[in-house]
C-alpha cells in the first residue's frame, strides 16, 4: 500500500472506531456544546485504551501508540468529526510527559498506568489568589517532616478538583532563596486528610472551576517529581505542554461548522439577509486563521517529536488560536444572543435554562472568554514573544 | 539577538533574488520622478531578462528554465523581502501560465521579445470581432509589447501597438508601474476561445505568489520596526521598553506567523480553496501589520524615504492582487 492509501486506511478505521465504540450520549454532549466533565472523558477514555489508543502521544514503551504527526493530527480531527470528546489534557498532555522526562521507574509504574486506562484523574493546582499570571510568587507552603512533606495553603481556579482523585501541585519549600528556586512540584492525592474543595461559581453557568484548601496535609516525599525546589523547571516544562493543546485544532473547525449551521438555520429569513451575510464572512475569516494556525500546530508537534527546542510555538499556537475560538463563539452569540440572553436562568430553578433552545452559545460565549486568561494569559504569552523578539 | 525572520524557501535561488532587489530599490531610492523611476525600472527589467525569470516556467524546448511553483515562488520571496517593485506574479508566473501550450509564443516569451501586460479583470468586450473598452490599473512590464486579455470567456493576445488601441501609464502606491488600456474597436488574436478554467488558474497562481511576496515583505517589516524601536529614544528610553508597542509587535508578529502557515499550505498543494483562504488572510494580517508598522514609526512611518513604508505600501497593495479578500470570501462562500 502507498502511503496516501494508508492513511486514508488509518482515516476509515478511527471513523468507524468512533462511530462504533463512543457511547452517543457522550457524543450528544459534545454535538450540542455542552461542558465535558469526567462523566464523559473516563468511559470515552477506557474505550480508547482497551483498544491500544489510550496515549497517541507519548512513546510505545508507555503504552502510547508510536503514531507520527500526520496520524496523530488525522485521529485528532476523525474524533472532532465524529463529535468524540477531545482526550482530557490534565493527565495524557500534561502531567503524563513530566512523569515520562522527570520521573523515577516507581512513580511512573504508579501513575502512569491509571492515566492511560481514564481510571485516575488529575488536577492542576498551580494558581493562588496571589499567584496567577506571576505564578512564581506561589505561597503554599510544604514542610519536610521525615518522609512526609506536610502542606498548607489555598489553591484557586483548579479546573475538576471537585471530580479529580489527585492534584499535581507547585508547593514552596524554600522561602528564603530567589523565587523560581524555592518550588517543588508534589502529587497530592485529594482524598488525604486536611483538603477541602469548594466551587467557584463562574459566568458560564457551568460547575469546572474550585478553591481547593489545603490544611497540614501529607504528602508522601516519594511523590515528590524530581528534585527539591526544582519544581518551577518541572512545572514550566508542563506548561509549555499545555499550550500545545492549541495545536489540537480539530475541535474547533468542528466547532465553527456547529456555529455556520447555527447561522444558516437562525438567520434564514430575507430580513436578516445583512447580518448573515456578515456573520459568515466573519466566519470564513476565522476559519482562515484555523487554517493558519493548524499548519502552526503541525510544525510545532514535528518539533516535538523531533526533540527540536518549541522556542516561541507554544506562545504563537495559543495566541493565533485562542482569540480565534472566541472569535466564533462571539459569532454564534451574536446570531442567537437576542433571543436567548434575556432567558439565561429560570427564577424558579437552579442553573441555566435548558428549556431554551441554543442556551449553550451563550454559556460556551462565556465560558471562552477564560481561553485568553488561563494557561498564560495572552497578555503575557505576548510579553513572552516581544521578549524574544526584541533580545531582551 | 532581535527578530531576523526566516525565509519559508531558502536557498540561492532565494539570495539571489533578494540581492537583485536590494540593488533595485537602493538604485531607486534617490528618484522622486515617476519618469526617472520607470526608465530605471526598465534598465532594471532587462536585466531579470537577462537573469531569465520570466522563462522560469517555461519548458526548456521553449528556451525557458523548466522550473516549477516552487522555484518561481523562492524567487517571489527572495524578490518581496525587499518589495521589489517589478512585475514579477505577472509576468513571470501568470503569463506563462495563460500561454501554457502555445509553444512559439512561449518561446517568444522566455526570449524576452513577447513582454504582455496581464488584464484579467474585465472591462473589455467583443463587437464584431473587435475589442472594445477599458481595463484600468493594468500592472505591466516597463514597456509592455502586448497585453493578455481576458474577453467573457476567451483569451485574446493584442498588440499595443495596433490601431484602436491606446494606453496611459501610472504607478501604483508600491511603485510599480501599470497602464489604463483603451480599446475601440482593436483586433487581436484570439488565443483560447473557452479559456475561463485557465485563466481562473492563472488568477490563483497571480495570487498564491503575491501572498509570497507579501509574507515575505511581512517579514522584512516586521524586523525593521523592532529595529526603530530599539533604537528610537522617547521619554529618556527606548521605544522597545514600552509594553504597549511590545505587545503591537508581538501581535504583527502572530499574524505574520498565521499568514505563513497559511501560505506554506498552499504552496504545498496549490488547488484554489487553499488560496483563497491565504489571500483572505492576506487581507486581514497584511493590512494590520502594514498600518501598525506605520503607527508605530509616529512621523517618520508618514514619509516615502522609508524602507519601511515602502515595504508597508507593498504589503497593502498585494491585497489589490487577483482578488482582494472580498471576491475570495465570495467565492468560498459560492462554493460552501
Ligand atoms: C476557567 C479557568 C480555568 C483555570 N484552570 C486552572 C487550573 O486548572 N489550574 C490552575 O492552576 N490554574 C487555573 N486557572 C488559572 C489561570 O491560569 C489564571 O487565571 C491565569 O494564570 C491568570 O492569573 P490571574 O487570574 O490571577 O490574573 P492576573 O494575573 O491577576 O491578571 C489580570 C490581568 O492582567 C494581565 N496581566 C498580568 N500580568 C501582566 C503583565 N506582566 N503584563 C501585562 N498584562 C498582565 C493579565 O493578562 C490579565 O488580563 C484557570 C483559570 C480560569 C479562568
Amino acid at each position: 500500500m502507498d502511503e496516501t492509501a494508508e492513511l486514508a486506511a488509518f482515516r476509515a478505521e478511527v471513523r468507524d472506531f468512533a462511530l462504533a465504540h463512543c457511547p452517543p450520549e457522550i457524543r450528544a454532549v459534545v454535538a450540542a456544546n455542552g461542558k465535558l466533565g469526567r462523566k464523559q472523558w473516563a468511559p470515552w477514555q477506557r474505550i480508547l485504551h482497551a483498544h491500544g489508543w489510550g496515549a497517541p502521544s507519548w512513546p510505545k514503551e508507555y503504552g502510547g501508540t508510536g503514531w507520527d504527526q500526520r496520524r496523530r493530527h488525522i485521529f485528532d480531527e476523525v474524533l472532532a468529526e465524529c463529535d468524540c470528546p477531545p482526550q482530557y489534557h490534565h493527565g495524557l498532555r500534561h502531567l503524563g510527559p513530566v512523569l515520562i522526562a522527570f520521573g523515577t521507574e516507581e512513580q511512573k509504574a504508579r501513575f502512569l498506568p491509571g492515566i492511560l486506562s481514564g481510571e485516575d484523574w488529575w488536577c492542576q493546582g498551580y494558581s493562588e489568589p496571589g499567584a496567577g499570571s506571576d505564578l512564581a510568587s506561589l505561597k503554599t507552603r510544604a514542610v519536610r517532616e521525615g518522609e512526609e512533606y506536610v502542606v498548607t495553603g489555598q489553591k484557586l481556579w483548579t479546573s475538576h478538583a471537585h471530580e479529580s482523585d489527585r492534584m499535581y501541585t507547585l508547593v514552596r519549600t524554600n522561602a528564603e532563596v530567589k523565587r523560581q528556586e524555592g518550588i517543588t512540584l508534589l502529587l497530592i492525592p485529594l482524598n488525604s486528610p486536611g483538603i477541602c474543595v469548594r466551587e467557584v461559581r463562574t459566568i458560564d453557568g457551568w460547575h469546572h472551576v474550585n478553591e481547593v484548601f489545603l490544611d497540614g496535609v501529607r504528602v508522601p516525599v516519594a511523590n515528590r517529581i524530581g528534585e527539591e525546589n526544582k519544581g518551577w523547571t518541572y512545572g514550566k516544562f508542563l506548561l509549555d505542554r499545555e499550550r500545545l493543546g492549541g495545536a489540537n485544532v480539530a475541535p474547533a473547525f468542528r466547532f465553527l461548522d456547529r456555529c455556520r449551521e447555527l447561522v444558516a438555520r437562525e438567520l434564514a429569513g430575507p430580513a436578516d439577509a445583512l447580518k448573515r451575510g456578515q456573520l459568515e464572512y466573519r466566519l470564513l475569516l476565522a476559519e482562515a486563521e484555523l487554517r493558519g494556525a493548524r499548519e502552526l500546530g503541525k510544525a510545532a508537534v514535528d518539533a516535538v517529536t523531533a526533540g527540536e527546542p518549541l522556542g516561541l510555538m507554544p506562545s504563537e499556537l495559543k495566541l493565533s488560536t485562542a482569540d480565534t475560538v472566541q472569535r466564533i463563539g462571539a459569532i454564534a452569540l451574536d446570531a442567537v444572543g437576542e433571543r436567548v440572553a434575556s432567558r439565561f436562568r429560570p427564577v424558579d430553578a437552579s442553573g441555566p435554562n435548558a428549556a431554551v433552545e441554543d442556551i449553550e452559545w451563550v454559556q460556551n460565549f462565556m465560558y471562552l472568554r477564560a481561553k485568553t486568561i488561563f494557561g498564560g494569559s495572552n497578555e503575557v504569552q505576548k510579553n513572552v514573544v516581544a521578549k524574544q523578539l526584541f533580545g531582551n | 539577538m532581535p527578530f531576523d525572520p526566516r525565509p519559508m524557501l531558502p536557498g540561492d535561488a532565494y539570495d539571489a533574488a533578494r540581492r537583485f532587489a536590494e540593488a533595485s530599490a537602493a538604485t531607486l531610492a534617490p528618484l522622486h520622478e515617476p519618469a526617472a523611476r520607470a526608465a530605471e525600472l526598465a534598465t532594471q527589467w532587462a536585466a531579470l531578462l537577462e537573469l531569465g525569470w520570466p522563462g522560469m516556467l517555461v519548458p526548456e524546448a521553449q528556451g525557458g528554465a523548466g522550473g516549477t511553483l516552487l522555484d518561481l515562488a523562492a524567487l517571489a520571496e527572495g524578490a518581496g523581502s525587499v518589495a521589489l517593485a517589478l512585475p514579477l506574479a505577472a509576468c513571470c508566473g501568470v503569463a506563462p501560465t495563460l500561454l501554457a501550450g502555445q509553444d512559439a509564443l512561449l518561446a517568444e516569451l522566455a526570449a524576452g521579445r513577447l513582454q504582455p501586460c496581464v488584464a484579467l479583470a474585465g472591462g473589455i468586450t467583443l463587437e464584431a470581432g473587435r475589442l472594445s473598452g477599458r481595463a484600468l490599473g493594468v500592472e505591466t512590464p516597463p514597456r509592455p509589447s502586448h497585453a493578455l486579455l481576458a474577453v467573457e470567456d476567451a483569451l485574446y493576445l493584442l498588440d499595443l501597438g495596433t490601431p484602436g488601441a491606446a494606453f496611459t501609464r501610472h504607478e501604483r502606491i508600491d511603485g510599480r508601474l501599470t497602464l489604463d488600456l483603451d480599446l475601440q474597436g482593436a483586433s487581436a488574436q484570439l488565443l483560447a476561445a473557452e479559456a475561463g478554467t485557465s485563466v481562473a488558474r492563472a488568477c490563483d497562481l497571480g495570487a498564491l505568489l503575491s501572498c509570497v511576496e507579501a509574507v515575505a515583505a511581512m517579514g522584512t517589516l516586521i524586523r525593521q520596526t523592532i529595529d526603530y524601536l530599539l533604537q528610537r529614544q522617547q521619554f529618556g528610553t527606548a521605544l522597545a521598553s514600552f509594553q504597549a508597542l511590545r505587545h503591537r509587535v508581538a501581535e504583527m508578529y502572530v499574524a505574520w506567523r498565521n499568514l505563513t502557515g497559511l501560505v506554506q499550505a498552499a504552496l504545498r498543494e496549490p488547488g484554489w480553496e487553499n488560496i483563497a483562504f491565504a489571500k483572505l488572510r492576506l487581507g486581514e494580517a497584511g493590512r494590520f501589520v502594514a498600518e501598525q508598522a506605520i503607527q508605530v514609526h509616529g512621523g517618520m512611518g508618514m514619509t516615502e524615504e522609508l524602507p519601511a513604508t515602502r515595504l508597508a505600501r507593498r504589503i497593502l497593495m498585494a491585497e489589490f492582487e487577483w482578488g482582494d479578500r472580498h471576491v475570495h470570501a465570495a467565492r468560498l462562500l459560492a462554493a460552501a
